[in-house]
């Protein structure tokens, strides 16, 4: 699958960027100072990745030494850039997943133990509003409260998990044996760590890679609003700077991340059977 | 209150946000890009009911033909999205084998791409520097194109139960036709389906849009949509000085909790 995903996802973006408009053609030919010998040479330099296939060709052989590229727009290496600036990206990701998580389930539990109409009318409120918030609008909010970037991923991603979570616990607590092991009065806890997380396991697993490919959706618009050097913001930035390649190649690292996660996950369920 | 009554305050909300839209040039007082110079960032007032932008245009106005935009043309996009995972997801189920194969493997390569990331690439292809109508019709286009492969998973596993169910079994036992199949018994039997992932991907098309062109990559000004009238929030001193420049924001809540709630009842009628 993640070979499948790298293969197609590459043609894809090679697609994209050898049939996006101005390919092939370098400002530098402008250049006065240049003779007709050097002008011809930096065309002859684009003809050679002419064609497509020619053109993935070049980049598949790149890619698998760590090339990927140069950036248009920056005029640096595609792979130094994600070097520099994944880490920040991936480090607000993995924390605001975390939080999102925590809080989502937190509240979901207290919701399914302490059931009552004033906190489902309120956690349903709280989650509808959130929901209807656009990410940039709460990276606008985390700036002016002086947020970090994980907290503001974590608000985007928590009203998805939280509606989930709550639906499934509801789900797994209204099973018949669940409902028979409580009548037996067999605690709380045993109930939840014996009976009702296992039950849930699966559809949690699932969850954490949607959960990935969320956080680094959100990461777009909220590094960029936020002014956090990630990923995010560099994707934002090669947007507005019609830099092709860049882009194309963060597109298919975030992809591979969000494969990769739910490969793990399923992996991790197969294991917990 | 039960929730009956709150669908039908919700549908009768959007309705009404609905008509001020497509009114919007009989509604509005102003056109949308008629500027006041002299009345920059001014209080709401008896002639600006929302008060003026720091050009001086009537941010009511504004508002309303925004909404014209974003709400007219989200329900756009979320057709031609269902429309290729009706199409797409229909073929599938209905017809099976390698072809169900080569679509679904496309659907789950499409998930598995992050929306966002794809936008900005594609929305890079096309330059930035567009006539507005033509950066609406580019925006909601690629939302519609790019946002059918979860609506073909459902439209397809719901194709998948029809094939296999009874009526369609003794509809092909009779010598009933292919095509007569699939216009008499199944898509009327996939509608409540259709019309459910329609009514999900309007809220989410909106949202979309919103952060599209707060990022400067969706509809661009002077034409006013949900999305660029909330990059006014950027500017925190202004907010806190005319709070009612948080009006976009309140409407787009307001909106996208409507459809929320309305969705239920699709949901069961699906």
């Amino acid at each position: 699958m993640l070979a499948a995903v790298c293969l197609t996802g590459g043609l894809l973006s090679a697609s994209l960027v050898r049939f996006s408009p101005g390919y092939g053609v370098d400002e530098q030919e402008l250049d006065s100072r240049l003779s007709q010998a050097s002008v011809e040479a930096i065309r002859n330099s684009h003809r050679m990745n002419g064609g497509l296939l020619s053109y993935y060709g070049h980049y598949l052989a790149g890619a698998m030494h760590g090339d990927l590229g140069s950036s248009q727009w920056l005029q640096r290496p595609i792979s130094s850039l994600i070097k520099e600036r994944f880490p920040l990206t991936a480090k607000s990701a993995l924390l605001g997943v975390s939080l999102a998580w925590l809080v989502a389930l937190m509240i979901s539990l207290a919701g399914v133990f302490f059931r009552g109409f004033y906190f489902d009318v309120s956690t349903t409120l709280l989650s509808g509003v959130l929901i209807a918030l656009p990410a940039a609008v709460v990276a606008i909010f985390s700036v002016y409260l002086r947020a970090p970037v994980f907290v503001a991923i974590a608000v985007v991603l928590f009203p998805k998990l939280f509606r989930y979570l709550r639906n499934l616990l509801n789900h797994a607590y209204c099973q018949p044996y669940i409902l028979a092991a409580r009548g037996r009065g067999i605690s709380q806890s045993r109930i939840l760590f014996h009976h009702v997380l296992p039950l849930v396991s699966p559809a949690l697993s699932a969850l954490l890679g949607v959960s990935l490919a969320v956080a680094f959706g959100a990461a777009i618009p909220i590094e960029a609003l936020c002014d956090s050097p990630g990923v995010g913001q560099l994707a934002w930035q090669a947007a507005l700077n019609r830099d092709l390649p860049l882009i194309m190649n963060l597109t298919l690292l975030v992809t591979l991340i969000t494969v990769g996660a739910n490969m793990l996950a399923n992996v991790v369920h197969e294991r917990a059977l | 209150m039960n929730a009956v009554k709150l669908r039908v305050i919700c549908a009768v909300v959007l309705c009404v946000i609905f008509v001020v839209g497509l009114f919007a040039g009989t509604v509005s007082p102003y056109p949308y890009a008629k500027q006041f110079r002299e009345r920059p960032n001014a209080a709401p007032s008896s002639t600006h009911l929302l008060g003026t932008d720091s050009l001086g245009r009537d941010l009511f106005a504004r508002l309303i033909y925004g909404t014209r935009v974003s709400l007219l043309l989200a329900p756009t996009a979320a057709l031609l999205a269902t429309l290729l995972a009706g199409i797409l997801g229909g073929f599938a189920g209905f017809v099976g084998g390698w072809c169900e194969k080569v679509i679904l493997a496309a659907a789950d390569l499409s998930m598995a791409l992050p929306l966002l990331f794809v936008l900005l690439a594609l929305r890079a292809v096309l330059p930035l520097d567009i006539s507005p109508v033509l950066s609406v019709i580019a925006t909601f286009t690629l939302l519609g194109l790019l946002g059918w492969p979860s609506s073909l998973r459902v439209v397809w596993a719901a194709t998948k139960n029809l094939r296999n169910s009874d009526f369609l079994l003794l509809a092909r036992a009779t010598g009933c036709g292919r095509s007569r199949i699939v216009v008499r018994h199944l898509f009327p039997n996939l509608r409540p389906v259709l019309f459910a992932q329609f009514w999900i991907s309007i809220p989410v098309f909106v949202l979309t849009e919103a952060t599209l062109s707060m990022l400067g990559l969706g509809v661009i000004e002077p034409l006013p949509s949900w999305g660029n009238l909330l990059r006014g929030l950027e500017d925190i001193s202004a907010v806190s000085a005319n709070p009612w420049r948080l009006t976009p924001l309140v409407l787009l809540i307001l909106v996208v909790i409507c459809f929320q709630l309305i969705l239920p009842a699709q949901e069961e009628t699906a």
